[in-house]
C-alpha cells in the first residue's frame, strides 16, 4: 500500500505560492541599504507606521555628490524599484499625502538612508517633504551600537608567519 | 496481435516531487525571514512653520543647537579621517566624540533641562549620514524627545511653494 501523495503535493505548491509572493513583499520595506547603527532607535513592526512613503537613499555612481532615490512600489503589474530623480520627490509625496488624506490618515515618510551617504542628500527628501507638507518623518536604522571596525575587516587579510 | 494497452490504475510516484517541494519551500520560508534584520527608526516631526505658507526663512531658536561642520583631516591621529567636527551651541565639546556630546546633554538633563526642548541638529552638506544618525542617538539617549533638523529652503524651491 501506499500513501496517497496528491493532497499534499496541493498544499506544499499553495505554501510555495504564498512564502514566494510574501518575500517578494517583505524585500519592499527591506531594500538593501546599509543602514546606520544608533542604540536609542525604538523598535516598531512596520505595520504600526501606517500610511507611508519609504524612500531609500543610496550613493550613485560611487561619487558622494550623487544619490539616488529609490522608492519600491506597486506599479499596477509588479512591484518593481522605481529610481526617482530629486525634483520627483515632492510629487510623489503630495500625491501619497493626497491620497491619505482622502482616507482620514496621517501620512508619515519613513527615510532609509545609506550611512555612507552625504547629508545633503537626506536633506534633499527633508526639504520635499517640507514643501510637500508630510511633517512626520522616520529614520530607519540598525538597533544597536556600531559594530567594531576589527569585526568588519577585509576577509582575506591573514597574519602570516 | 497484441496491443499497446495503457495501464488501468496508472499513478506516478509524488514522493520524489514532494522531496523537491519540501526544498523549494524551506528556500522561499529563510528568504521571507532571513531579510528580516532588526531594525529601529528615529522620529523627528519637521517644524510645521517650515512648509509652504510659512514664507520666508523662520528664526527658531532652539535650547541646543548641535552643528556638524565637516573638518577635514585637521584632526588627530586615531579619529575618524571623515568624522566632522562637533559644536554644541556654537563652542566645541571637550572631546569630539559623540560619547562627550551624550554625556554632556545628559548634563544638561540632570541640571534640570525639559526633555521637551527642542534640539536641533544643523549639519553641513558633506558629513556624512551617520554622524547625523549619532548626533540625533545621543540626543535621544539624553533623553530629549524633540529632535529636529534644520532644513534651508534653496531658491529653487521657491518655484515648489
Amino acid at each position: 500500500m501506499t500513501l496517497n501523495l496528491a493532497p499534499m503535493v496541493d498544499v506544499l505548491m499553495c505554501l510555495i505560492i504564498f512564502f514566494l509572493l510574501a518575500s517578494k513583499l517583505v524585500t519592499a520595506e527591506h531594500f538593501p541599504v546599509k543602514l546606520p547603527w544608533a542604540v536609542a532607535a525604538r523598535e516598531v513592526e512596520t505595520h504600526d507606521l501606517g500610511a507611508r512613503v519609504t524612500i531609500n537613499v543610496r550613493r550613485a555612481d560611487g561619487a558622494d555628490e550623487h544619490a539616488e532615490y529609490v522608492v519600491v512600489d506597486w506599479t499596477g503589474r509588479d512591484i518593481a524599484e522605481r529610481v526617482l530623480q530629486p525634483g520627483e520627490l515632492v510629487g510623489l509625496l503630495r500625491s501619497r499625502a493626497a491620497r491619505a488624506a482622502a482616507e482620514n490618515q496621517p501620512v508619515r515618510c519613513v527615510i532609509r538612508a545609506d550611512e555612507d551617504v552625504q547629508y545633503q542628500h537626506v536633506e534633499t527628501v527633508l526639504r520635499a517633504c517640507g514643501l510637500a507638507k508630510v511633517g512626520n518623518i522616520v529614520f530607519s536604522v540598525n538597533k544597536g551600537s556600531q559594530p567594531e571596525a576589527a569585526s568588519v575587516m577585509p576577509l582575506g587579510v591573514e597574519g602570516g608567519g | 496481435m497484441r496491443r499497446f494497452e495503457p495501464a488501468r490504475d496508472f499513478a506516478p510516484n509524488l514522493a520524489p516531487m514532494v522531496d523537491v517541494i519540501m526544498v523549494l519551500l524551506v528556500f522561499f520560508l529563510l528568504g521571507a525571514s532571513l531579510n528580516l534584520v532588526k531594525q529601529g527608526v528615529l522620529q523627528t516631526e519637521l517644524d510645521p512653520r517650515s512648509g509652504p505658507g510659512g514664507g520666508a526663512a523662520v528664526e527658531v531658536n532652539p535650547r541646543i543647537r548641535i552643528a556638524l561642520r565637516a573638518a577635514g583631516d585637521a584632526q588627530g591621529a586615531g579619529v575618524e579621517p571623515d568624522a566632522p567636527r562637533i559644536l554644541l551651541m556654537d563652542d566645541a565639546l571637550p572631546e569630539n566624540t559623540f560619547e562627550s556630546l551624550r554625556s554632556v546633554l545628559l548634563e544638561k538633563r540632570r541640571a534640570g533641562a525639559d526633555p521637551d526642548n527642542m534640539v536641533v541638529i544643523g549639519a553641513d552638506t558633506t558629513v556624512r549620514w551617520r554622524y547625523v544618525v549619532s548626533a540625533m542617538d545621543a540626543a535621544v539617549q539624553a533623553g530629549f524627545k524633540n529632535v529636529q533638523f534644520a532644513v534651508s529652503f534653496r531658491a529653487e524651491d521657491a518655484a515648489e511653494r
